[in-house]
């Protein structure tokens, strides 16, 4: 407060308004960058899905109509053959980038020196750890791992920032993640359905969910990615879809809307 | 930038409007007429500049045909500094005033930022004046010919365009004198020589 | 002149210094564009509303009414310009039953440029106004400070670079009718393509003298929403309720006056809203 006794060092007690924090400019430099883009995965009984848009923003501008955003972690360094673990990252890209050449190094060391491939499980421990370690300067991204346990089964574990991870049936991150999520949720978890005429008002008996074929969840993966790129700005471009089975990893794209 | 001369007076501008990094307009007219033979050169907010020259416009015009007799230079330039002074806290215009009227000649006025009034024999103003203060001083002379003048004017600006990021485009000139107003043009595609005048 | 009513300015200002964020207003992060030719004028726009990043709506219309001959291409906040140009239409139509002739562009120009410099930069409206009158063809911009430019050639919005790059790469003098058509399509399809503010459909309107106006509505749709895979009709009875009432036709009648139409009665009272099925 200006007093104009004038009993503040500094000051001659004229009533002129302090100098206000307003008008400092400050400069400071954000490493961080929201790339845009959103990635989903879904897993059955003995397939893991996961997909992501091909299109790199920064604010209103493109960067890149084909940016991938799944990539195959562990195997060959050129083709990515050998690999039974994919990994999707979205959000800022130089970080996701360099987050899977870490994962895929340490997946790849590990075969050399045990002899023998690391399972989706310990992969995923594996990563938690390596988020966890830039706690306070993460990697700014939302990651998705997926694979086949060691019973065959399809697994996917889905990553906040810093680390905390958890197994699921489904999973969407990124941009659109908000548009998909209650789509997947009532779709491949039944959220939401009753089986009709099972009881009166309330006590519906809720629908229960049914584990998905691969050709199912391959057209739901299509269906929310062709909604997202609808009122989403941030997605479009092209669609890539990786699919693991106990025959490999199949990799497909898939047009989008461009503008 | 505004000049006065042996029979009256020339204005002289650049065409570049920008929005931050982006060239809103690469032929914009900065030189607005605001009676017969009393025009102004704009510098600073275009909004702001515009809605300043269309109000004094509107007042000499009234002066004009209330009084049966064209408004002198000086009363423009009171206008103008009237309302850039009262205003000065809401604008950010920066305008160069030129005429000729039958009982003074030709006369330049300059109105900078905070709505002062300054009578000058010529006057430079805007982003790219600040290249060229050495320049008009080593080659400023009283009493020019016409053709002496143009040279003058568009030459200084052409160094303004060369040096100020924010100048460029084509050069235009208007000339003030018992004879009325001349538009002139000159395009950088032949190096600002012509085509010239244009009306 | 109605004004606009600051009742509760001192609550909101107070809100916003206490965090509590400023409403989002949907914006029309848009490309406009406009072009003269021979016997007329073009102006052009997506049809893209947002919200942040969410597509508030897909096919909007920012070309905006003011007069028969003079349109108006609007970007920036929809209501702003969808306000701004409804004022300013209806005081030319005024001035021109005052006065007696018909409205012209400069004039139409010059009470925009007018209204938006009173209000500082707060009413976001950005806009091409355009259109033919007695004394020639007439395009402008006029941005939400109030400046004005008069040019053969213009685009504004978030995707004026865009556009303005075919402009500055295509245009040519002595244009045509359909070359001016197909250049302003061109500029609006480089800014839905390249800006992610712009998107879905092109827009067109022709203004040309002792032709009638014409609003080419949809005149391209670069933008289809592809087929879906799966088909998501619920089953009658999947939701959940808590309580249902049922209220008789006549006991509505009490209240309301009820009209019964038959099945195939096509009632279109405008454009029907579209659904995705």
């Amino acid at each position: 407060m200006t007093s104009l006794m004038g009993n503040h060092s500094g000051t001659i007690g004229y009533s002129f308004s302090e100098p206000t924090s307003a008008n400092v400019k400050q400069h400071s430099f954000y490493p961080y960058t929201d790339n845009g883009g959103s990635t989903l995965g879904i897993t059955g009984a003995d397939f893991a899905i996961l997909a992501g848009d091909t299109r790199s923003t920064s604010g209103y501008n493109i960067n890149s109509r084909m940016v991938p955003k799944v990539f195959k972690i562990g195997g060959d360094d050129e083709t990515g053959e050998g690999a039974n673990i994919i990994l999707s990252v979205v959000g800022f890209a130089a970080d996701g980038n360099a987050l899977k050449e870490k994962l895929d190094t340490m997946v790849r060391m590990y075969k050399y020196q045990h002899g023998k491939s690391m399972s989706v499980g310990a992969c995923a421990q594996r990563l938690s750890t390596i988020l966890y370690e830039k706690r306070f300067f993460p990697y700014y991204v939302h990651a998705i791992l997926a694979g086949l346990d060691e019973e065959g089964v399809g697994a996917l574990y889905s990553y906040d920032p810093v680390g905390s991870y958890e197994r699921e049936q489904c999973r969407a991150a990124g941009a659109a993640s908000s548009l998909i999520m209650p789509f997947l949720d009532n779709q491949v978890n039944s959220k939401n359905q009753y089986i009709p005429g099972s009881g009166e008002g309330h006590a519906l008996v809720p629908k229960k969910a049914e584990p998905l074929d691969k050709e199912t969840a391959t057209k739901l993966v299509k269906d929310a990615f062709t909604s997202a790129v609808e009122r989403h700005i941030e997605v479009g471009d092209g669609l890539q879809l990786v699919i693991v089975t106990r025959e490999g990893i199949e990799e497909v794209f898939h047009a989008l809307k461009q503008d | 930038m505004a000049i006065n001369f042996k029979d009256g007076v020339i204005l002289g501008a650049d065409s570049r409007t920008t929005t931050g990094a982006y060239i809103a307009n690469r032929v914009t007219d900065k030189l607005t007429q605001v009676h017969d033979t009393i025009w102004c050169c704009r510098s600073g907010s275009a909004a702001d500049t515009q809605a300043v020259a269309d109000i004094v416009s509107y007042h000499l015009n009234m002066y004009g045909v209330t009084n049966a007799e064209a408004p002198t230079t000086q009363v423009a330039a009171s206008l103008f500094q009237e309302l850039c002074y009262e205003n000065k806290d809401a604008l950010s215009a920066g305008i160069i005033l030129a005429g000729w009227d039958a009982r003074h000649g030709g006369q330049v006025f300059s109105i900078p930022l905070g709505g002062s009034l300054h009578k000058q024999p010529f006057a430079i103003g805007g982003s790219g004046s600040t290249y060229i203060y050495g320049y008009t001083d080593a080659h400023w002379r009283e009493q020019m010919t016409e053709e002496e003048g143009i040279d003058f004017v568009r030459s200084a600006l052409q160094e303004a365009i060369k040096w100020d990021g924010s100048s460029g485009g084509v050069i235009r000139l208007v000339v003030l004198t018992k004879a009325g107003a001349v538009r002139h043009l000159y395009l950088p595609d032949n190096g600002y020589t012509g085509p010239g005048v244009t009306n | 002149m109605p004004g606009f009513d600051f009742t509760n300015y001192n609550r909101n200002a107070a809100l916003h210094a206490k965090g509590v964020p400023l409403p989002k207003a949907t914006s029309t992060g848009t490309t406009i564009v406009g072009c003269i030719y021979d016997k007329g004028v073009v102006i052009a726009a997506d049809t893209r509303a947002t919200s942040g990043p969410i597509v508030a709506d897909k096919n909007c219309e920012k070309l905006h009414y003011i007069a028969p001959k003079i349109w108006c291409a609007g970007a920036g906040t929809a209501a702003d310009t969808e306000f701004t140009t409804a004022l300013i239409s209806s005081n030319v139509e005024l001035h021109s039953l005052s006065t007696g002739r018909d409205p012209r562009v400069i004039t139409c120009m010059t009470m925009l440029k007018q209204h938006l410099f009173r209000y500082q930069g707060h009413i976001g409206a950005y806009l091409v106004v355009a259109g033919v009158d007695p004394t020639g063809t007439g395009l402008y911009t006029v941005h939400a400070h109030g400046s004005t430019d008069k040019l053969p050639y213009v685009t504004m919005g978030s995707g004026s670079l865009a556009a303005m790059s075919v402009f500055e790469s295509t245009w040519q003098p002595d244009l045509d009718r359909q070359g001016a058509i197909d250049i302003c399509a061109e500029a609006i399809k480089a800014g839905i393509f390249n800006d992610l503010g712009s998107g879905s459909n092109v827009d067109v309107c022709v203004i040309e003298k002792d032709q009638p106006t014409q609003l080419l509505r949809n005149y391209m749709k670069p933008n289809d929403r592809p087929q879906k895979e799966r088909n998501y009709r619920f089953p009658r009875g999947t939701t959940a309720y808590l309580d249902q009432r049922v209220i008789s036709k006549e006991d509505m009648k009490k209240y309301v006056t009820i009209e019964t139409l038959s099945g195939d009665d096509k009632i279109t009272t405008g454009d029907s809203m579209e659904v995705d099925t």
